[in-house]
């Protein structure tokens, strides 16, 4: 039976205070089996994997690794016996280059006489990279200045650089743009031809059914599901996840571009060195203007350009404030007081203070507004506005005094985007909204994006999620390499088979 | 609606304050809540406090201001010497000009040129004392015009101290300025992409510091009547400490309240006088003493922040529940 089985996990508790996070779960890995984890944010997944993972001891239960009783103490001493993890939150440390922390908390192999020699390091973590065909990150580089995807990249490089009989993704996906994904799930493909096991949590069910084996199904904390992939549809697989019916159709059902006469915002002839170059385009009134590309493309960075975050070498985004009148946005300050909206893709780090209270995280863009006579905030006039906007989009908290970092996922995101939603901007730019959140926030944001659009609000949409472009912009504007490449309506040829063609 | 969450943290210094104040009480035998004994204290905390209300913004955007001590003994040494020299009118605006002036160049040498604010203020703290040394050598220690000793009165020290207090509790718990000081100390990066004008925030803060190390300076050079060869030495350390001994984070951020500041200074004022009360100033050893008292509470204090700070990382797989999220909270 061991032979067969690599993992089994047998009737695994975990409490956090009063909160039953796992309850009862007992699933198996067999050997070369690829499974997947899917489940509403809050059902356990990530903690189920975690415990594995030996991030956190469980409370009762036990696992089975390799026919013998496992029990790591530490992320490395699982490691030792074969396990590692890409953790959903981000894991590496800013302030050591990237190359250290593909081997961080193993450094001891390179070391002579208690000196660490980056280059038997470099090059090992170099071996790493080659081995599993991983895209290039610069080694010496530190790993603050990086983007999100090249920081996941480096984690997966750790992860791998453990030689696994069990790699944990835990939402690693959604942090890649569509040719890394492609090489990822080649990775995956080559670890179970080697007779290794993979198991996958990712939120996107169309994705989960193609490149598993089996899929286990969690809610609540509780295994409700085990299928195989093969033999079973995203509907299905839905319907287990939330426990009812819920209807697919979330993405706009019109197939026409629609959108005012009135240009609020024109970029010309926009360099970013290293990111694009010459990008030019006009974003009207109530209009979804979606870009999409692969990682290298420059996508993140064109937000960036328009919200005064980079330094454009030549070029300029122009904001329409009056009939008559347009300002140019150069800075961030600006852009915040011409009432402009930027909600950007690295949640935790880039977009909120997770040690501090909802009510300041809802208020910090709109302090302007709320100012009274002599720069007075009122604190209850503070209190009322976080409370509305509490209610109004429905984030489930305790109350507004809550610290962020107690927020689901999907909550995180709620406040993230209701702060400045609450202050019907001029132009919203949109950075991967719906990243690490379940179905239903989904659809949730998607409505709230539609409402947006009705009231006029210009909105630009810059997603890795080739569906969730298709499915709500207007127009899309395809990069690559740091170039436009296409430029498509809705009512043209609006495909993933047309735009991959371009994006690639 | 609940009320905030009270943290442990909070408590603590609370703690702390009443513990030691109501030991020394019992140890000097009564002696402590004398009305001399009070008022002393109160006089001996008010530069720390007025400097610390400054000190507080820049500790709140996560980073530290060392300079205040050096930056109290120039501008007071200026200001007396200027108002010996041309008029007593000159005393305050010189002092007042003088700290804000380097709080300011500190400011653009942290937001422009990105210099750890820890460094460049000790790099001031050198060179400013060095400055004030070649200036005392020069010109001796120098008594204040006869005209401004009326700010050594009561009627107008205490009422300028209070409206000083006032202002900056004002500005921070209850302006733009102030949040995006504490903005700035949970996530800069975020504080950045929001649009908050990081860069200005910054250099406004340590001006602001700066100024208030002039106002300290005036509160030295009139209680004392003059300037002295040991002004402001050491002084940085004892606001530091007042902050982070009241309850606020290294890090700063929300944590940073101007309470915390007044209930700091005061925790170490009374050790010091209530070490002197029981007549333990006296020995060679009262100076350790008073470090590891200070040490105890800090100790207890992060002891407790860090408690609270110590949720799994995978809270996002947890259902926000209302009875999870009290036990966390504490």
């Amino acid at each position: 039976m061991s032979g067969e089985n690599i993992l089994e996990v047998r009737g695994l508790n975990k409490y956090f205070g009063p909160t039953h996070a796992n309850r009862d779960i007992t699933f198996t890995v067999r050997r070369g089996e690829i499974k997947g984890l899917i489940g509403e944010n809050g059902s356990g997944k990530s903690t189920l994997i975690s415990q594995i993972a030996g991030l956190y001891p469980w409370d009762s239960g036990e696992i089975v690794f390799n026919g013998e009783k496992y029990c790591p103490r530490s992320p490395i001493d699982a490691n030792n016996c074969g396990i590692s993890m890409v953790m959903q939150e981000l894991g590496v440390i800013g302030s050591l280059p990237a190359g250290v922390n593909v081997f961080l908390g193993r450094t001891n192999q390179f070391t002579k006489n208690g000196v660490v020699s980056l280059k038997a390091l470099n090059r090992a973590a170099e071996e790493v990279f080659e081995k599993w065909g991983l895209p290039k990150v610069p080694l010496n580089k530190l790993t603050d200045g990086m983007m999100i995807e090249a920081r996941k990249i480096i984690e997966l490089a750790r992860a791998l650089s453990v030689d696994p009989q069990l790699l944990l993704l835990d939402e690693i996906t959604q942090s890649l743009s569509l040719n890394n994904r492609n090489k990822l799930y080649e990775i995956i493909r080559k670890l179970k031809e080697m007779g290794r096991s993979v198991i996958v949590i990712t939120h996107d069910v169309e994705e989960l059914i193609q490149i598993t084996d089996t899929i286990t199904v969690l809610r609540d904390g509780a295994v409700v599901g085990d299928v195989v992939s093969k033999e079973t549809t995203p509907d299905e697989i839905k319907r287990m996840m939330v426990g009812r019916d819920i209807s697919g159709a979330y993405y706009r059902a019109d197939m026409t571009p629609a959108f005012g006469e009135k240009v609020v915002l024109s970029v010309r002839d926009l360099t970013v060195p290293g990111e694009f170059e010459n990008l030019s385009y006009d974003l009207h009134e109530g209009e979804i203007l979606g870009f999409c590309g692969l990682s290298d493309s420059g996508i993140h960075a064109v937000g960036k350009a328009v919200y005064g975050l980079a330094r454009p070498s030549s070029g300029s985004v122009r904001l329409k404030v009056s009939e008559t009148e347009t300002v140019a946005i150069d800075r961030a300050d600006t852009a915040l007081r011409r009432n402009m909206a930027y909600v950007p893709k690295d949640r935790d780090s880039e977009a909120l203070m997770l040690h501090a209270s909802i009510l300041e995280n809802f208020n910090l863009p709109s302090l302007t507004d709320l100012e009274g006579k002599a720069g007075y905030l009122a604190p209850k006039k503070l209190k009322k506005r976080a409370a509305d906007l509490v209610a109004s989009m429905k984030v489930k908290c305790t109350d507004i005094f809550q610290t962020m970092d107690a927020l689901s996922g999907g909550n995180k995101q709620k406040v993230n985007l209701g702060r400045w939603l609450a202050k019907e901007p001029k132009v919203l730019i949109l950075d991967c909204p719906t990243r690490g959140v379940d179905v239903g926030v989904k659809a949730y944001i998607y409505a709230l994006m539609k409402e947006a659009k009705k009231k006029g609000i210009a909105i630009i949409l810059i997603s890795d999620e080739l569906t969730e472009v298709l499915g709500m912009a207007d127009r899309l504007i395809v990069m690559k390499g740091g170039k436009v490449t296409a430029r498509i309506r809705r009512d043209e040829d609006f495909t993933e088979q047309s735009v991959i063609g371009v994006m690639i | 609606m609940k009320k905030r969450n009270i943290g442990l943290q909070d408590v603590v210094p609370f703690a702390a304050f009443v513990i030691i104040f109501a030991f020394f009480e019992i140890a000097s035998k009564g002696k402590m809540l004398s009305p001399f004994s009070l008022q002393m204290m109160l006089d001996q905390s008010v530069m720390t406090i007025v400097s610390g209300c400054g000190v507080l913004f820049v500790v709140a955007m996560g980073s530290i201001d060392l300079s205040v001590g050096v930056n109290l003994a120039l501008s007071g040494v200026l200001a007396v010497w200027a108002a010996n020299a041309a008029g007593g009118a000159l005393l305050v605006p010189v002092a007042l000009v003088t700290g804000l002036l380097v709080g300011l160049f500190n400011g653009v040498i942290v937001a422009r040129f990105k210099v750890p604010s820890f460094m460049l203020s000790i790099a001031m703290l050198i060179g400013i004392r060095g400055i004030v040394n070649f200036i005392q050598t020069n010109i001796g220690t120098q008594f204040i015009p006869e005209a401004t000793r009326v700010f050594a009165e009561g009627y107008i020290r205490y009422p300028l101290f209070f409206v000083i207090v006032a202002v900056m509790w004002y500005v921070l718990e209850y302006t733009r300025f102030g949040k995006y000081c504490k903005a700035i100390g949970e996530n800069e990066t975020m504080a950045k992409f929001v649009g908050v004008p990081v860069e200005r925030v910054k250099v406004l803060a340590f001006a602001l510091s700066g100024l208030m190390a002039g106002f300290a300076a005036l509160f030295s050079v009139t209680s004392v009547g003059g300037t002295t060869q040991q002004m402001g030495v050491f002084f940085e350390m004892k606001v530091a400490m007042a902050i982070f001994l009241g309850g606020v984070l290294v890090t700063g951020g929300f944590s940073a309240k101007l309470y915390k500041v007044l209930l700091g200074s005061f925790s170490i004022t009374i050790i010091v006088n209530g070490l002197a009360l029981i007549g333990l100033s006296e020995t060679q050893y009262s100076q350790s003493f008073q470090g590891l008292l200070l040490l105890i509470i800090l100790g207890v204090t992060i002891l407790a922040s860090s408690r609270r700070r110590k949720v799994p990382s995978t809270l996002d797989e947890e259902e926000p529940d209302p009875v999870a999220n009290e036990s966390r909270g504490k």
